[in-house]
């Protein structure tokens, strides 16, 4: 296939979905292309195998949005789809969410596990996340993060899969998502109310939602996920159907999905694509601020920053916690599956500072101070969202501050980890101290 | 253990280049040109610093501006540019506002865009000559007063001044639309053939007149019969 034929494809999902299926408007800008950001990042949580939490109020399009992208990327129908979801509430059991015994089969002295078809799919929907008690959070802590699915004896992997959980803003039926959880969602996103005019023409355009439907494939699809068979047989066999499935689409709507292979053929391009120095060394900036600290080694829960420490103007001053293992590698793949999407030959700045909010607003804990502070100021996105990308603005403007010198530090440090006679560069901020410690740490 | 830095091994600080820096570039070397030619109808038209407003020498000076600004590939907003250039010392060597209203009505005659929108309102000297010849299909939009004899000669285009104008305005035009947001001066209209000049505010006096109209506060006062609603 020639480059950018499936970033065609791809973006005819965008246009069909964002014009007949989820009307919204757009609230996102990179490069002079305009996008809604439920969809933009939906999409790329699809082709990126990543891992999304919507919030937004009630019936804004949270689970919606994530119904339709995960029906025409994957090809499966709509039912299948709907077929497999996970909704949050106290009563939820690991039975329904992971699998169950074989009833039959126990009866004959038999231990047998029926997958959900939740486990089964590639396409994972757990809606109202946060209305999971706590307690049962911690059963897909392993699901979410790995694709592995334990129940009794035995364990399904997936080779395959991305998730889209929702959440509604805190109310009386919501718990707390537990830092171990949320850290494993790769980005955050509002879905938006899309304002008077286009809500006025939603109701018009409910019906066509049915489109995405296919009872005969889903009844095929829905005996091959319960049959007795090994699941990469099952999966197999599905990805067959989901093909027929895509086909109707095609004939049907003009609109595109991808097919197992070509879903690993982008999965591979975009890994294939490289940051460029400067949107390396400002997410080595980002880091820096979000894990350094000067007194106690580094960024620890437990541990209070005082006042007075020379880098109270950093990011390391506001917040509580420390950056996760999890959020470079977030930012890495959700940064590539942009500049894949908007052709472009490698990650930069603009991919970074777009996805940078997105990936750091779940993840930071901000001091209350700050939280106070901040809490009065107009804006245009939820709190969370707010603050990570005034967070991600400030690291920006102290890029370009320091821009030349930050890269001729690295350089320097670059020879200096080598075994070459450099003196490494001083400068005002964390990230030269932690040139220093990588340094100093190799020349031990 | 990989070196960490691996990425910066080739890293030398070059300074990025943003889409601003080459637009700056790109826009001071359109100004450059512009100046350069400016400078050639000075030497030219005016070797004494004396130029003397006169039929012949107006229409001298508009051909050598003309093949002046031949090659330039500019914008409006280049000619914004300019004219502030005008205002500042350091960027030309004199300003003689006869010659610089020709060279703008020029610059302005040949422009691509059918509008342009002059912001001179900052502007310490008013240009003469403002409008010299606009042609048909063409409409200069200016913000702020202008000098003597703004939109002489005008050939079929609209010459809207939002401000004030001083004397001879709209002198000799042949057809086309003047709209002067205040007052004008002595001898407004002088020899005009075509075309309406309306004035939102006061005229202190019309010149010898042939053809056309001209209204003052909604009032026709050439040719002396009708009214007409001033509107811009």
């Amino acid at each position: 296939m020639k480059n950018g034929s499936y970033q065609k494809r791809i973006m005819g999902i965008y246009s069909y979905i964002s014009e007949n299926l989820y009307l919204n408007r757009p609230d996102i800008e990179i490069k002079g292309n305009h996008f809604n950001s439920t969809l933009f990042f939906g999409i790329l949580t699809g082709l990126n195998r990543g891992k999304e939490l919507i919030i937004g109020e009630p019936g804004l399009g949270k689970t919606t949005s994530a119904e339709y992208i995960g029906s025409i990327l994957y090809q499966y129908p709509l039912g299948t789809i709907w077929g497999s979801e996970v909704s949050g509430h106290p009563e939820q059991t690991e039975e329904k969410i992971i699998g169950r015994p074989d009833l039959g089969e126990l009866n004959q002295g038999k231990e047998q596990v029926v997958w959900s078809n939740f486990a089964q799919i590639p396409v994972k929907i757990v809606d109202e996340l946060n209305r999971l008690p706590e307690t049962k959070q911690s059963m897909i802590l392993n699901g979410v993060d790995r694709g592995n699915w334990e129940y009794l004896n035995e364990i399904l992997i997936n080779n395959e899969y991305s998730l889209f959980a929702t959440s509604n803003y805190q109310d009386r039926g919501t718990n707390t998502i537990i830092s171990p959880l949320i850290d494993r969602f790769d980005v955050l996103i509002e879905s938006r109310h899309p304002g008077a005019n286009i809500a006025y023409s939603i109701g018009k355009e409910a019906e066509t939602n049915h489109i995405l439907r296919h009872p005969e494939y889903e009844k095929e699809l829905h005996h091959i996920l319960r049959a007795d068979k090994p699941y990469q047989e099952k999966m197999a066999l599905a990805e067959g159907i989901c093909d027929l499935f895509g086909k109707y689409l095609k004939e049907q709507l003009e609109v595109e999905g991808l097919t197992l292979g070509e879903r690993k053929k982008v999965k591979e391009e975009m890994s294939e694509l490289e940051f460029d120095v400067d949107a390396n060394a400002f997410v080595r900036m980002a880091l820096a601020e979000l894990s350094f600290c000067y007194k106690y080694g580094q960024k620890r829960s437990v541990d209070n920053c005082e006042e007075g420490c020379h880098y109270t103007g950093y990011l390391c001053h506001d917040i509580k916690n420390c950056a996760s293992n999890r959020l470079p590698v977030s930012l890495r793949n959700y940064a590539q599956a942009a500049a894949w999407f908007l052709e472009d030959e490698g990650v930069d700045l603009e991919h970074a500072r777009l996805i940078m909010p997105h990936v750091l607003a779940h993840r930071i804990q901000w001091k209350d101070s700050y939280l106070s502070k901040k809490e009065g100021e107009a804006r245009d996105d939820p709190f969370p969202i707010y603050l990570a990308k005034e967070a991600t603005e400030e690291i920006f403007q102290r890029y370009t501050e320091q821009r030349e010198y930050l890269l001729e530090a690295l350089s320097v440090g670059y020879r200096a980890f080598a075994g070459e006679e450099a003196s490494l560069l001083e400068g005002d901020h964390p990230i030269y101290e932690e040139i220093k410690k990588d340094v100093g740490f190799k020349n031990e | 253990m990989n070196n960490p830095f691996e990425a910066f091994q080739q890293s030398v600080a070059h300074n990025r280049t943003i889409p601003l820096d080459n637009i700056l570039k790109s826009k001071g070397e359109t100004l450059n040109k512009i100046l350069t030619g400016y400078e050639e109808l000075l030497k030219n038209e005016a070797k004494d610093l004396v130029w003397l407003m006169q039929y012949s020498t107006v229409i001298k000076a508009y051909s050598i501006a003309e093949k002046g600004i031949v090659e330039i590939d500019y914008t409006a907003e280049d000619i914004e540019e300019f004219c502030y250039a005008l205002d500042h010392s350091d960027q030309i060597p004199y300003l003689i506002t006869g010659p610089a209203g020709v060279y703008v009505s020029v610059l302005c005659n040949h422009a691509k865009e059918e509008e342009i929108n002059l912001h001179l309102r900052d502007l310490n000297v008013k240009i003469n000559l403002l409008g010299y010849r606009l042609p048909y299909n063409k409409k200069l939009v200016v913000e702020g007063n202008v000098g003597d004899f703004a939109g002489i000669g005008l050939d079929g285009g609209e010459l809207i001044i939002e401000g004030s104008g001083k004397n001879y305005t709209g002198a000799g035009m042949k057809q086309g639309k003047i709209y002067v947001r205040h007052n004008l001066g002595f001898n407004t209209g002088h020899g005009m053939t075509g075309g309406q000049l309306i004035v939102g505010g006061r005229i202190k006096g019309l010149g010898k007149i042939v053809g056309g109209e001209i209204y003052e506060r909604d009032q026709l006062i050439f040719p002396p019969d009708g009214i007409k609603p001033f509107n811009f």
